[in-house]
């Protein structure tokens, strides 16, 4: 008997009674739309900015851009640079090797769906295949319109495509990385980005 | 490191939390997570009923964890995945030295990952000449300190800032003395990154598996975890059975609860859900029981298995909180490592169940409702040998309860003792826990003394509340009683 099987077999006997699923939760009532989560966004140490208007976004992007850069290199996927137009940034290749994402200052990455509740934003493997991007940009900017906000994960979680897992990835983000594992200091910027902005796209 | 070779529950506690300014530190920051963890919860309108879906949820995967490994195998497999199974931790060992040595991997990155720790997967693979770096920045430093994590989720809660300066300045080069840890936390980060870089392997845990996607689901704040899994061109997975859920739609439940019970956080930073592997990369995801079909096969504590590691029991435990997560002496501490424990066997198990007060407060904070003080008892009753001094004092206590002149009597002789106990014997065999504690002073007269006291002065009677308020003299009686 292969290894799996043993397994198997022991659970099986573990499998004592076969209850029903609870079925879904029910979706409670909770605050949506751009300021609830902007607001959430504030406390776990993200920034929103906006909502702009389609034409208004690419000027405020390259503003935040050149501010948030420094001087160093911006990276855009390219379905966050079709919304965006062209700006202070190059688009990425797709498929690049992750190693040449290392010296990012700042990336720009299209967010697909947002929970108010948590400021959690999706990012999908089609808006977002570099998938090391996200995390070694040393600031991170996502674009989101302000339609796929939801007021809660459960309403956002069931927004996502069929397709979703399908891709390789989906990773929600809420705020910038962080740790608090010196004395209970709280510091961004880990490991992943030292901070993280929303530009809502209004309409 | 606060190496130990005490065997004992109380022993390690001294050792791990030595002064009292350390110990109240410990304490401070441990429930100031669970404070956070009720202001959390408090805005959540629907908290409850999350928990209740959670534990029902839970207790669904257990029932058809057999259906759910299948479909999770399958599907894992359908996306390109590797799936192996281990029995126990030697087969996991097996499993990922194999896995490196095919591909030539020397250097490993690896993000927190509690069944690596518990079936020893670090020192197996550093034996063999393969450097593994634990990326989570807690671990990272009780990794550098060759200590193990002390709580699941900030694994060096024990260790002040200066210690943890004095750490990196020896490993990574930061200026003598710096110990702020804005600072500290900068130049772990550049150290870091250069191993993220370098690696050959990323190895990691996994919050969820989930069954009708074949994805896994890894949760961090850090982002260790998505660099460690985007970077180098091989991924290993490793989990628990246990951890597979029936679907992607059910996740929300827990992810709601997972960082709120553990941090106070509405969510953790970072979720991924990955579905086989990166482009270009491959997947290996290890589905491990070491132990946990054997528990699943126990109807008294199989819901232990339910234990979504968010630490909230740990955080509001008294026990914990004052004595320090290596006090254990198992890789998962507090009352759920208390639990888990015996059913991992060996000497450690038959004390865990005993580190407790059974208040309950672990199972009121529990996200996934696992009865955890009832599971200690149920241990007790089931592991505990009692002593032969146990015995003679459970009989004795035996006697005196059934013959009232007994009792009488050793209640005279134990008055005039009463205070020698407390602050003369503070050693005294018979009670152990007279070490850390003074008894409290006996009233000048016994509770029976003062009944028949009051009795006789005509004023005994009971005004708390009671079951049958027909008993109870009439509101006018009692109320003339007060003005008397």
């Amino acid at each position: 008997m292969s290894e799996r099987d043993d397994i198997l077999t022991r659970v099986r006997r573990g499998a004592l009674q076969r209850s029903a699923h609870p079925g879904p939760h029910p979706t409670p009532a909770l605050p949506g739309g751009w300021d609830a989560f902007a607001a959430m966004l504030a406390r776990v140490g993200g920034e929103a900015h906006g909502p702009f208007a389609p034409h208004a976004l690419g000027a405020a992007l390259a503003e935040l851009v050149r501010r948030r850069a420094g001087g160093g290199r911006c990276v855009a996927e390219a379905s966050a640079a079709e919304l965006a137009g062209r700006g202070p940034f190059e688009t990425a290749r797709t498929p690049a090797s992750p190693h040449g994402f290392a010296d990012v200052s700042v990336a720009i990455v299209r967010g697909h769906a947002a929970a108010a509740d948590c400021a959690a934003v999706a990012l999908l493997e089609r808006d977002a295949p570099n998938r090391a991007l996200p995390f070694l940009c040393q600031r991170l900017v996502l674009l989101l319109p302000v339609a796929a906000i939801h007021p809660d994960l459960h309403s956002a979680w069931a927004a996502l495509p069929e397709t979703a897992t399908r891709g390789h990835h989906v990773t929600w983000i809420s705020g910038p990385s962080k740790t608090a594992d010196i004395e209970q200091t709280l510091v961004y910027g880990a490991h992943g980005p030292l901070g993280l902005d929303v530009l809502g796209i209004a309409g | 490191m606060r190496r130990t070779k005490a065997q004992g529950f109380d022993e390690r506690a001294r050792a791990t939390l030595p002064s009292r300014g350390e110990l109240a530190q410990h304490d401070a920051a441990v429930w100031d997570l669970r404070r956070r963890r009720d202001a959390a919860a408090a805005e959540v309108p629907d908290w409850e009923t999350l928990r209740e879906r959670a534990a029902a949820l839970k207790a669904f995967a257990l029932d058809h964890l057999d259906e759910l490994l299948v479909g999770f195998e399958q599907r894992a497999r359908g996306a390109g995945a590797h799936v192996h199974w281990a029995s126990d931790a030697t087969a996991l060992c097996r499993i990922v030295t194999e896995l490196l040595a095919a591909r030539g991997a020397r250097r490993v990155v690896k993000s927190k990952s509690m069944l690596t720790e518990e079936c020893g997967l670090n020192p197996h693979l550093a034996a063999r000449g393969i450097e593994v770096v634990d990326t989570d920045l807690g671990e990272r430093i009780v990794q550098l300190a060759e200590e193990k994590p002390s709580h699941l989720i900030v694994p060096a809660v024990h260790k002040t800032r200066r210690e943890i300066g004095a750490l990196f300045h020896r490993h990574m080069g930061t200026p003598e003395k710096e110990d702020d840890p804005e600072r500290l936390t900068r130049h772990a980060r550049s150290n870091l990154r250069r191993y993220f870089l370098a690696a050959d392997a990323g190895i990691t845990g996994a919050n969820f598996a989930v069954a009708d996607t074949g994805s896994i689901v890894i949760v961090t704040n850090e982002g260790n975890a998505d660099l460690g899994t985007s970077l180098p061109p091989l991924h290993i997975a490793c989990l628990g059975i246990e951890k597979v859920v029936p679907a992607l739609a059910d996740l929300p439940v827990f992810l709601r609860l997972l960082a709120r019970s553990a941090t106070g956080q509405p969510i953790s930073a970072y979720t991924s859900v990955l579905t086989g592997p990166r482009s270009g990369g491959e997947l290996h995801i290890v589905l491990v029981d070491n132990g946990r079909s054997e528990l699943l096969a126990n109807p008294t504590h199989r819901s232990a298995l339910a234990c979504i590691r968010c630490g909230a029991c740990l955080n509001t435990c008294p026990v914990y909180r004052r004595a320090g997560g290596h006090a254990y002496g198992t890789v998962i501490p507090g009352p759920i490592g208390s639990v888990l424990g015996p059913a991992l066997g060996g000497k450690l198990g038959a004390e865990l169940p005993h580190a407790s007060s059974l208040c309950g407060s672990c199972t009121a904070v529990c996200p996934v409702k696992i009865d955890l003080h009832g599971q200690l008892l149920a241990w007790r009753s089931e592991r505990h040998r009692p002593t032969r001094r146990e015995r003679l004092l459970t009989r004795a206590a035996a006697s005196a309860l059934r013959w009232p002149a007994l009792r009488g009597a050793a209640r005279g002789l134990l008055r005039p003792l009463w205070p020698l106990l407390g602050r003369h014997h503070p050693r005294n065999p018979a009670e152990p826990w007279l070490a850390v504690r003074e008894l409290p002073p006996l009233p000048p007269k016994s509770f029976r003394a003062q009944w028949q006291a009051r009795r006789a002065a005509g004023g005994a009677s009971y005004s708390g509340p009671v079951s049958k308020p027909a008993v109870r003299p009439a509101r006018s009686e009692r109320s003339e009683r007060r003005n008397e």
